[in-house]
């Protein structure tokens, strides 16, 4: 395999309602993670993207997006209507080919203009779920009931992970909500939807991100401490939640058993995790211990731009290498109801 | 089965979304303009391209692009591409007859605008080349949201040909759509 690193990484402030278009809130992202990465356009080889066009309630979205890469003469592109991490991983596959050496990745997502929990049932299949109307809230919901009723986590817990996020994301410029509570305060709130109170769900998030992946020694060039992809792997659970247990994440396991993650000690793990639950779901399946920091930025549950929160997991994997000094970090994507895909990307310095 | 024994072949589900867009700041400036009957663009600092309604960036020079760089374009232009419009009857459905709507390429534009409506015109006699002019709404009829936040709002109810003689494929062939 062609080693391809990671060099540069920008990202949007996650706002509540952007006050501007998809496009124009990518403009600037990409424009810093090029300008970041000390290289220029026309060295681009390939360019990938996530979105999602039922968030902005307009068909092929995505299309205008790619103004903001400044497409002309004309790219090598591609779109997946997914997170940016899945585009990120189309990218690696690409660097693979050989006969290009950089790539760029971004993704956004503007959830402001319509009604998530609506928009996120057409992602259930269309004929038990779907026209139930399951929202992704009530879904998640279900899957924390298993993880309580299987005895894996009791609802402090939940506002163990929930406290500890807000924290962390008082240190984030980025973060969309943060605050020094405590889980015992959180425990206070009522239910959202039981067993999760707010504090245990995402805030509803525009964002946008960009990263820029260069292959082989190139890499080591433009950047002083790039972060090498060491392992990659992305896999999925059954589409219809009712034939997994939710408990667990068998999907999760096997993209981390495939990512190498037990190879070495991990020290850093951003995982996205949208609901507090889902965190200690993810610790279980991917083998974190106690010892590793999850979610130092504070994570997807104080800033949760959909398409986007993955590829920051990974970008903020990126900047614990770059700029704080770890040497093996790890983000981590998913997509679907109650975790239903996950993607794992472990990230190592040069040792 | 349904509760009298009957097989059940089809199950109605109606899905409906509601999206509110918001105007982003350079298109409001730019509808603020058009609710004065004044069309505008932002001309890239660098390229000389003039876009309608402006993006506040060039998306070929990728530089950005703000209110100083804002110039005058006329309500006038060519008929770049047209469809006509057979409208079926679906629910909601507003439109009785056959339309068009048109990609104009308005004179000192760069690029043209879309899914302009066609007024005064029979459809047969639609072409490429055709000069048209904007059919402005009255003032108090010009809302300036149109769902879209592109800035346009209704402040242009259509385009009508001025009887000028047809502009030649030099001044269209790169502006197909």
């Amino acid at each position: 395999m062609r080693d391809v690193a990671i060099v540069s990484f920008a990202q949007a402030p996650s706002l509540a309602a952007v006050d501007k278009t998809e496009t124009q809130m990518l403009y600037p992202v990409i424009t810093s993670a090029i300008e970041r990465s000390g290289l220029g356009r026309k060295d681009i080889g390939f360019t990938c993207s996530g979105s999602a066009d039922y968030l902005a309630g307009a068909p092929f979205a995505f299309v205008s997006n790619l103004e903001a890469t400044g497409a002309w003469p004309p790219i090598s592109e591609s779109h997946v209507e997914m997170d940016g991490a899945f585009a990120l991983y189309e990218a690696w596959v690409r660097l693979q080919h050989g006969d290009v050496d950089v790539a760029l990745v971004f993704s956004s997502g503007v959830s402001s203009r319509g009604n998530l929990r609506e928009i996120l049932c057409l992602q259930n299949d269309p004929y038990y779920l779907m026209p139930l109307w399951a929202d992704h809230v009530s879904l998640a919901a279900l899957q924390a009931r298993a993880l309580l009723d299987a005895g894996l986590a009791k609802e402090s817990d939940l506002s163990e992970v929930a406290a500890r996020a807000r924290r962390n994301g008082q240190a984030n410029p980025n973060a969309q909500v943060s605050g020094d509570v405590t889980a015992d305060e959180l425990l206070s709130e009522p239910y959202l939807v039981a067993p999760l109170r707010p504090s245990d769900c995402p805030p509803v998030s525009d964002g946008a991100a960009a990263v820029i992946l260069v292959a082989g020694e190139r890499a080591r060039d433009v950047c002083e401490r790039p972060a090498w992809i060491r392992g990659i792997d992305h896999r999925v659970d059954p589409h219809y939640p009712g034939v997994r247990d939710l408990s667990t994440s068998a999907s999760a396991a096997l993209a981390a058993a495939n990512a190498g993650v037990a190879d070495a000690p991990i020290e850093v793990a951003e995982l996205a995790a949208a609901f507090s639950h889902e965190e200690l779901i993810l610790r279980d399946a991917l083998g974190l211990g106690d010892d590793v920091d999850v979610n130092p930025s504070g994570g997807a549950l104080v800033a949760n731009p959909m398409m986007v929160s993955g590829l920051i997991r990974i970008g903020e994997a990126f900047r614990q290498i770059n700029e704080k000094g770890k040497q093996r970090t790890l983000g981590h994507a998913t997509s679907g109801p109650c975790l239903q895909q996950n993607l794992v990307c472990v990230l190592e310095a040069d040792s | 089965m349904s509760e009298q024994g009957d097989v059940i072949k089809f199950m109605p589900q109606v899905i409906s979304l509601d999206y509110i867009v918001r105007t982003a700041p350079v298109n409001a400036e730019f509808g603020r303009n058009m609710q004065a009957g004044r069309v505008t663009g932002h001309k890239c600092p660098q390229c000389a391209r003039v876009y309608v309604p402006p993006k506040g960036f060039c998306p070929i020079c990728v530089v950005e692009t703000s209110k100083a760089d804002e110039v005058p374009v006329t309500d006038r232009g060519v008929v770049t591409s047209w469809t006509v419009l057979t409208p079926i009857q679906y629910h909601g459905q507003n439109e009785r007859e056959d339309y068009a709507l048109a990609s104009i390429l308005l004179d000192g534009a760069s690029g043209t605008i879309g899914q302009q409506r066609l007024l005064d015109v029979p459809l047969p006699e639609i072409r490429m080349g055709m000069r048209v002019e904007a059919v402005w709404a009255p003032e108090d009829k010009r809302n300036e949201d149109d769902g879209r936040g592109w800035g346009f709002g209704s402040a242009i109810t259509g385009f009508k040909p001025t009887g000028e003689p047809d502009a030649g494929p030099e001044i269209y062939e790169e502006h197909q759509l």
